[in-house]
């Protein structure tokens, strides 16, 4: 396939529909932060291993950097910027407000990622003990905070708000 | 009217979380310009070679390539960096300065140097054009390992310098050769610590955008240090400094490297974009940053202590080869902080250290946290748990014997510290640290019932307690603007960036403080230089410090300029006034209150005149200029178990008690010593750079390099000691590095224990599991052989 | 990197030499090789294309110098490839024994530095990558022998 050949990806963003034309060599991290200017998604290392670009894809976490653009075509996206849709000054989602309660974030980068992990991690265990919590953090990199106040953001997260385990 | 409310002390949130936890933070990456190019730079696949050309035309024909740049393609603007940090005025002292450039011209002296530039329309098409380029080289021996590099007839790094020596520096205190004449024991060592990399999740990045009818240059950069970066920017690009506008918004993680001022790229894109006219951007992958971003710690050691019979430090002798990389634009920091923070927090009055630092065909080395300090903590500690055992004391007990007594500061060590000024320690009390720290991790129970209990079940499980001091809060000086705008919101700029560490909450709590304001009312803008220009930036743990002091000032200065307007406007005298709420208003009238809002409107008329000897608005900037860094202390104490066949060490508990003088924030404190400590784990046990004996570096991927990952860092438990600096007004002292600082030397200590009658010594950090366990049948062997 | 082995070639000496020095031959039979051609008295230019691991396969500009020479016993080869991914250097020695059952058996060692890319991202997996293409390029070498002493036999 010649890389410059354009192809059609339609695709729902944070709610939003959009439609576009693109490269097909080009990544959905790149995807999202240039084409759609959703800059929330952080890259941190382009080979799968840091987490920082993790999205969510139909409601799973996946990594945007190991995914091609139009490999999402039709297919649902969430990223940090749809958990809580009114920005900095709106309300936040719960996990994000026991983040800051919880001083689980220092430079910040690492963590839209770490969020889109534990969104659909908590999803499915309602009530985890450290070790799974842990575990699910670990193909998350921080190399700010040691991780023990994330997993203390998750706790109170969990202890504070029953909706989390919908 | 309420009393004033603290924040100061208090676990106050941040101020900064909301927009980095929705999204919608700026850094660098995130900037999109109308017209915006992309850059991706050719790199050295050679450590060390002749480079007699490099083709670029098939890459400048490639459609989308806007230009390619080589070394011979930059004139005049072509020349080596800056030498960043000169050297101490140590007698004696030889300096070698070497610093980079832009793009590499006759020769390539480590993997990933740059040697051109591609500029395109995509950073797809920009790599792409790498492909079409070639490089004619001649490869060279390379120089690798420290030793080797000095042998006689060694290849050349810089081949106008007669050897590979970069720096050899002598500094002595009382006279070690007497002491060790009368010495009960002699101990000897040879100890090693590798290289690991910063690591930050950000890479590095740099943007610029020339605007020709304004005639300005904005720069937007992950850096430390916005301020000198648009200085030297200003000179090299023959524009007045007040045309450069640096930015450093959001930064993903700094750790050391992002102040290497100045990084080829740093320099490249801003000119790229003011010749091409248009917005260029360079962000780092994460392959490149294993080559390009600088690195640190390959130092070897050859150490001796001679003790008295009681175990008292009669003095000690250093000496060691530090591994300076292919140049050495910021001086001699790194090895002069280790050489300093050997002697601990101990009383040691007899000291002969000597380092040679080294060029090698590697990346270059700059501090990353701990900056050498972690070396110079492991030779010490290491040295005292083997006199321990020579001289049958405990390990603490030889600690507590040497230490430094709360009468004996400030202490003067004789010896220049990195900022050139004298080693004088201003503060501590080192005995109750050490104390509440065996108290935390219950030593005494731990080393009487719960290890022989273990022991006896055939399980390995092992104590570590160890001490440091970190210097930090070093000058030269910080500055701070603060602001009370009509709407009573207070705004305060100072020039230091910020990576993580919490500027946003820390400045404002402290002039909330001052000027009875909430907290969330304080609105900081840190590391823009159109903000604020006067300045060096954020390293050596100085924020709270330096700037926190200037900000401290600013404040009281506004603090004053509001009690003059109420006193003239309330009719009553200065000190019957108070601050709080956000409004000033006489003591014990609350309805006498008037917000600083409308105070500064009434400082800023528009009809009538400013008061003779005023001046308008409610605004004032301040510096902070410390005489001398403060030294922080503090005690971390470990507890493994390792499993002996497979070399895996679990660490189940680990304790620091720290001093950092007052704690403005608790939270954020304890937030810097999780992660240091995380980082000190990463080091001690996963995190090395491979370079082979060609100076390739094997394993230049988080695949192959491993960061400590949430299963391997235990929780930390933290207590804070408050002692005071006197070289502030906030007697605060740095914590960004004290996590990280003596962590190799807790865990060599304990997994020695741990293997306790083993004959296992551990005198090298990294501990990966391979090599322990390689170290662990070496032991074997050994006894066995006995 | 040293990459060394034996192999078993089910023929005898004389043939497996013809087939090592013939650029035809060997293009066809080495994993990745697009082009090679003789550009001299024992040397050879071409053109491979290879990729390790996480390195997407690119192409490498390969020159090789034969020398020391001794048909048909041994020989040994200066190696040189680089290309934007990286770059390998260095000398591998080949040499043939004349097995007592007709066979043949090579034993070669390569002592190859590698560079760029290729050993930053690849080094877990060079190791085995080279084994495996030696190990791939010596059986459809051996192949191609089989089918050329049948047809000959044949004929």
């Amino acid at each position: 396939m010649p890389v410059n050949q354009q192809l059609p990806v339609d695709l729902t963003v944070n709610g939003v529909r959009h439609h576009r034309t693109v490269e097909p060599r080009l990544l959905l991290s790149d995807f999202l932060r240039h084409e759609l200017g959703l800059t929330g998604t952080h890259v941190g290392c382009e080979h799968g291993v840091c987490g920082a670009c993790t999205v969510l894809l139909d409601g799973e976490a996946v990594r945007s950097c190991l995914m091609f653009a139009i490999q999402t075509d039709g297919h649902e996206i969430t990223t940090v910027e749809g958990l809580a849709p009114d920005g900095a000054g709106g309300a936040l989602h719960p996990l994000q407000a026991a983040f800051r309660e919880a001083h689980a974030l220092q430079c910040g980068f690492c963590t839209p990622g770490v969020l889109m992990t534990l969104v659909p991690f908590l999803r499915d265990h309602p009530a985890p003990g450290e070790r799974e919590i842990r575990e699910a953090l670990s193909g998350n990199l921080c190399r700010c905070t040691g991780y023990q106040n994330i997993v203390a953001a998750v706790r109170l997260a969990c202890d504070r708000s029953p909706s989390l385990r919908r | 009217m309420t009393g004033p409310r603290r924040y100061v002390g208090e676990r106050v949130r941040r101020n900064e979380d909301a927009r980095l936890l929705t999204g919608r933070a700026l850094f660098v990456d995130d900037v999109r310009l109308e017209g915006m190019l992309h850059v991706a730079f050719l790199r050295s696949q050679h450590a060390h070679a002749r480079v007699k050309g490099v083709d670029v035309a098939a890459a400048r024909r490639r459609p989308g390539v806007v230009a390619v740049y080589t070394a011979g393609d930059l004139g005049d603007f072509w020349r080596p960096g800056p030498l960043l940090v000169p050297p101490p005025p140590i007698p004696g002292l030889l300096f070698n300065s070497c610093t980079q450039v832009p793009l590499a011209k006759d020769k390539v002296r480590h993997a990933g140097e740059p040697l051109a530039m591609v500029v395109a329309e995509s950073r797809y098409v920009a790599e792409d054009a790498l492909e079409d380029m070639t490089v004619d080289v001649e490869p060279l021996p390379a120089v690798v390992d420290l030793e080797a590099a000095l042998a006689p007839g060694a290849p050349l790094v810089h081949e106008h310098l007669p050897s590979n020596v970069a720096a050899h520096v002598v500094q002595r205190k009382g006279d070690y050769e007497r002491a060790r004449s009368g010495a009960h024991a002699v101990i000897t060592r040879r100890l090693r610590y590798d290289r690991g990399a910063a690591a930050a999740i950000e890479n590095r990045a740099v943007v610029a955008q020339w605007d020709p009818r304004a005639e300005e240059l904005t720069v937007w950069d992950t850096t430390q240090a916005p301020i000198p970066i648009r200085n030297g920017l200003a000179g090299l690009l023959g524009l007045l400094e007040s045309q450069v506008r640096v930015v450093a918004p959001f930064v993903g993680g700094g750790f050391g490297p992002k102040i290497m001022m100045f990084y080829p790229e740093e320099l490249l894109v801003p000119w790229a974009a003011m010749r091409l006219g248009r917005p260029v951007k360079w962000s780092e992958d994460r392959q490149e940053n294993f080559y390009a971003t600088t690195q640190e710690r390959g130092q070897i050691h050859d150490a001796e202590i001679a003790l008295a019979r009681d175990g008292r430090i009669l003095g000690v002798r250093d000496r060691f080869l530090h591994d300076a990389g292919a140049y050495d634009p910021y001086g001699l920091t790194v090895p002069i902080n280790s050489q300093c923070t050997l002697l601990g927090p101990y009383d040691i009055a007899n000291y002969d250290s000597e380092f040679t630092a080294v060029f090698t065909n590697k990346t270059i080395v700059t501090p990353v946290r701990g900056a050498g300090r972690q070396h110079g903590v492991f030779v010490i500690e290491r040295l005292l748990d083997y006199a321990a055992r020579q001289l049958g004391l405990d390990r603490v007990e030889i600690r507590r014997r040497n230490l430094l007594r709360p009468e004996q500061f400030p202490h003067n060590h004789e010896i220049l510290f990195q900022d050139s000024a004298p080693l004088v320690y201003d503060s501590g009390n080192y005995e109750p640290a050490l104390d509440e720290a065996l108290r935390i991790v219950d030593y005494e129970r731990f080393v009487r019932e719960e290890q022989p209990r273990l022991r006896a079940a055939g399980r390995h499980v092992g104590i570590g307690v160890v001490c440091y001091v970190e210097g930090t809060g070093i000058g030269p000086y910080e500055g701070a603007r603060v602001t009370v705008e009509p709407s009573g919101r207070v705004r305060v700029a100072t020039g230091v960036g910020t990576q993580g560490q919490g500027h946003f909450t820390v400045f404002a709590q402290i002039v909330a403080d001052v000027l009875g304001v909430d907290v969330e009312q304080v609105h900081v803008i840190t590391g823009d230089t159109r903000e604020f220009h006067w300045g060096t930036g954020t390293f050596a743990s100085r924020g709270a410090v330096v700037a926190g002091s200037a900000c401290h000032a600013a404040a009281v200065a506004v603090r004053e300029k509001i009690l003059d307007l109420a006193s003239h406007l309330l009719e009553a005298p200065k000190h019957d006034l108070e601050l709080a709420d956000g409004s000033v208003g006489v003591r014990g009238a609350p309805d006498s209150a008037v917000g600083l809002g409308e105070i500064a409107r009434r400082a800023n008329p528009l009809r009538g005149a400013v008061r003779p000897g005023t001046e308008p608005g409610l605004e004032a900037t301040a510096y902070f200029g410390p005489e001398r860094g403060s030294t922080a202390n503090g005690v971390h104490a470990a507890i493994v178990e390792v499993d002996p066949e497979t070399a895996l060490v679990e660490v189940t508990r680990y304790v620091v008690v720290h001093d950092s003088g007052r704690v403005l924030n608790p939270l954020l404190v304890d937030g810097q010593i999780h992660g240091g400590v995380a980082h000190g784990i990463g080091n001690a046990f996963y995190e090395q750079l491979v370079y082979d004996e060609n100076g390739q570096l094997l394993n230049a991927s988080f695949m192959d390099y491993l960061l400590p990952t949430a299963t391997d860092v235990p929780p930390v438990e933290t207590a804070h000691r408050e002692t005071p600096s006197p070289l502030n007004p906030l007697g605060v002292k740095g914590v960004g590095e004290a996590g990280a600082i003596p962590a190799g030397a807790a865990f060599a200590q304990a997994v020695e224990d741990a293997l306790a009658g083993s004959g296992l010594e551990i005198t090298e950090i990294p501990l990966s599991p391979n090599r322990l366990f390689e170290l662990i049948a070496e032991a074997g062997a050994g006894a066995r052989g006995r | 990197m040293i990459v060394e082995g034996t192999f078993t070639f089910q023929g005898p000496r004389e043939a497996v030499w013809d087939l090592l020095q013939n650029p035809d031959v060997l293009v066809k039979a080495l994993p990745g090789a697009k082009r090679l051609v003789r550009s001299g008295e024992d040397r050879y230019e071409g053109v491979m294309r290879v990729g390790v691991g996480p390195v997407t396969a690119a192409e490498f500009a390969v020159a090789v110098a034969v020398r020391d020479k001794v048909p048909p016993q041994r020989y040994a080869l200066d190696v040189d490839s680089k290309g934007a991914v990286g770059f390998t250097r260095g000398t591998a020695r080949v040499e043939l024994e004349a097995l007592a059952d007709g066979r043949t058996r090579l034993k070669y060692t390569a002592e190859l530095q590698v560079g760029g890319k290729i050993a930053g991202l690849g080094q877990r997996l060079l190791d085995q990558a080279a084994k495996l293409m030696t190990r791939q390029g010596l059986e459809a070498l051996n192949q191609e022998l089989r089918t050329r002493l049948a047809r000959g036999s044949a004929g």
